[in-house]
């Protein structure tokens, strides 16, 4: 009897395991909407997202240039697209599997909700006009 | 009775658990593949980078490095404990190799090298603690001390202006691919490797810092740098860009770290030995 325990509960954890390493890939839906200003914070923090390290950001002393300037990337996306954008911040890795952008939310340098505020300051950054 | 029906069940289960096992394994195993590695093309020429270089930076390093590099200091040290007889056996490094290092001229020009002793590769730093205990009787130097360090550059000195010739022929070439396979293993939080930025994005600004090629990662070290305020070794700076990165480093002289010198060294063959460098 206790051989079964001891199957059982070794197929459950393998199984919560698989199933955590799969919700790793789909970014979370249902989310209260973040906020830019917060999100600009994150963006800016060189121990969060340090995005400037590899973008073009307004505002920022020597953004790097690894990336693409995220003020004109912005504009490809409308109001629709934030899935996408989403996407991108979560774990660039869906649209190009040998990217250099780090997974921000698989490897827990991010929370859900830390990117949901940047999602909403990278659509901030299509008012700036020009 | 009961173990007639626990048995299969017992069967069906393991089979559950291990594809499970399987397909976690094999949806995780996509970061540590390093079987095949697909190099990347580098993203500037040499020259480029140069020219680059140039333009960020002006000559501002050379200036400094003109007006004084701290390394010679170090370097005036360690032809003194070269001459200066340590250990059980009475002899100093001159005893064998000669006055002024004269028998050294060029030898750390092959290094790293394979050391069918070792089973592996043998940097500058490994041969001169082995020397030590074997032949002299001395305790070995602490890596990264300053004694060791000066010992180091006093005999990589002694090749200044000779090519660097390292070898991955034969039982160094597996040392050589593992090297390699560092190079280009995905690593810690950020999920970086080294050739992401020392090739595909080199000549590019990471933020302030521009990005070398690795063509010069290995014909200067060790060097100063002002950053550190001090000389230190190459896999200090590899150390130091694992930190960065939010890799945990390594230690000093561990297995990967040597396959790693080996195959960064390997890229500089042909160029000049130049030590002490001065570095940002
Ligand atoms: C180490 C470099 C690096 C860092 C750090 C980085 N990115 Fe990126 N990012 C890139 C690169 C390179 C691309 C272009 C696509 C590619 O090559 O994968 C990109 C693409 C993007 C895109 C899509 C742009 C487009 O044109 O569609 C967005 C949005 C983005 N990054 C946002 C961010 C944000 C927000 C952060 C910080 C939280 C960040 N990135 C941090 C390198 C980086
Ligand atoms: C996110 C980018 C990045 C990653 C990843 C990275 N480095 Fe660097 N590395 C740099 C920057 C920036 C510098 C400082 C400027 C320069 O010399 O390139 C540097 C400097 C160096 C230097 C000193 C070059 C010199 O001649 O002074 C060496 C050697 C080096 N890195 C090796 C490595 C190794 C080995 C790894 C992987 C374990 C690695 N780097 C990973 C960005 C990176």
């Amino acid at each position: 009897m206790k051989r079964i325990e001891q199957g059982v509960r070794f197929v459950m954890k393998a199984s919560i395991f698989l199933l955590l390493t799969l919700s790793v890939i789909v970014p979370s839906v249902a989310l209260a909407k973040g906020d830019a200003k917060r999100g600009e914070k994150v963006v800016k923090s060189r121990k969060l997202g340090n995005c400037m390290a590899c973008h073009y950001i307004p505002g920022v002393e020597f953004p790097g240039n690894i990336g693409p300037n995220l003020v004109e990337s912005m504009k490809n996306y409308s109001d629709s697209d934030r899935e996408m954008v989403r996407q991108w911040v979560w774990d660039a890795r869906a649209y190009n599997p040998d990217t250099i952008m780090p997974p921000f939310g698989p490897n827990k340098i991010l929370t859900k909700e830390q990117i949901e505020d940047v999602v909403e300051y990278l659509y901030s950054l299509k008012k700036i006009k020009k | 009775m009961k173990s007639s029906v626990m048995r299969p069940l017992l069967v069906v289960l393991t089979i559950i658990g291990l594809t499970s096992l399987l397909i976690v394994s094999v949806s995780a195993g996509t970061d540590n593949n390093v079987k095949q590695i697909k190099e990347y093309t580098p993203s500037v020429s040499p020259e480029e980078y140069e020219r680059r270089y140039k333009e960020f930076y002006g000559d501002a390093t050379e200036q400094m490095a003109e007006e004084g590099n701290p390394g010679e200091l170090m370097l005036d040290d360690g032809e003194e404990l070269f001459h200066t007889v340590d250990g059980s056996k009475g002899k100093s490094c001159a005893s064998c190799h000669g006055e002024k290092g004269k028998g050294l001229v060029g030898a750390a020009t092959t290094f790293p090298k394979y050391d069918p002793e070792l089973k592996g590769i043998k940097t500058l730093a490994l041969q001169i603690n082995i020397c030590r205990e074997k032949n002299m009787g001395a305790k070995p130097l602490k890596y990264e001390s300053y004694d060791q360090l000066a010992l180091e550059l006093y005999v990589k000195s002694l090749s200044n202006g000779m090519p660097i010739n390292v070898s991955i022929d034969g039982p160094a070439r597996p040392f050589y691919e593992k090297g390699k396979a560092f190079y280009y293993k995905r690593q810690g939080q950020f999920n970086f490797n080294c050739a992401i930025c020392h090739v595909k994005y080199a000549g590019y600004m990471a933020r302030a810092n521009l990005i070398s090629n690795n063509r010069h990662h290995a014909d200067h070290w060790p060097s100063y740098r002002l950053k550190w305020g001090e000389v230190g070794s190459l896999q200090r700076r590899f150390r130091g860009c694992m930190k960065n990165t939010r890799t945990k480093p390594l230690p000093y002289q561990s297995e990967e770290y040597r396959n790693l010198e080996l195959y960064l060294t390997y890229i500089s063959n042909g160029l000049p030995i130049q030590v002490p460098g001065f570095r940002m």
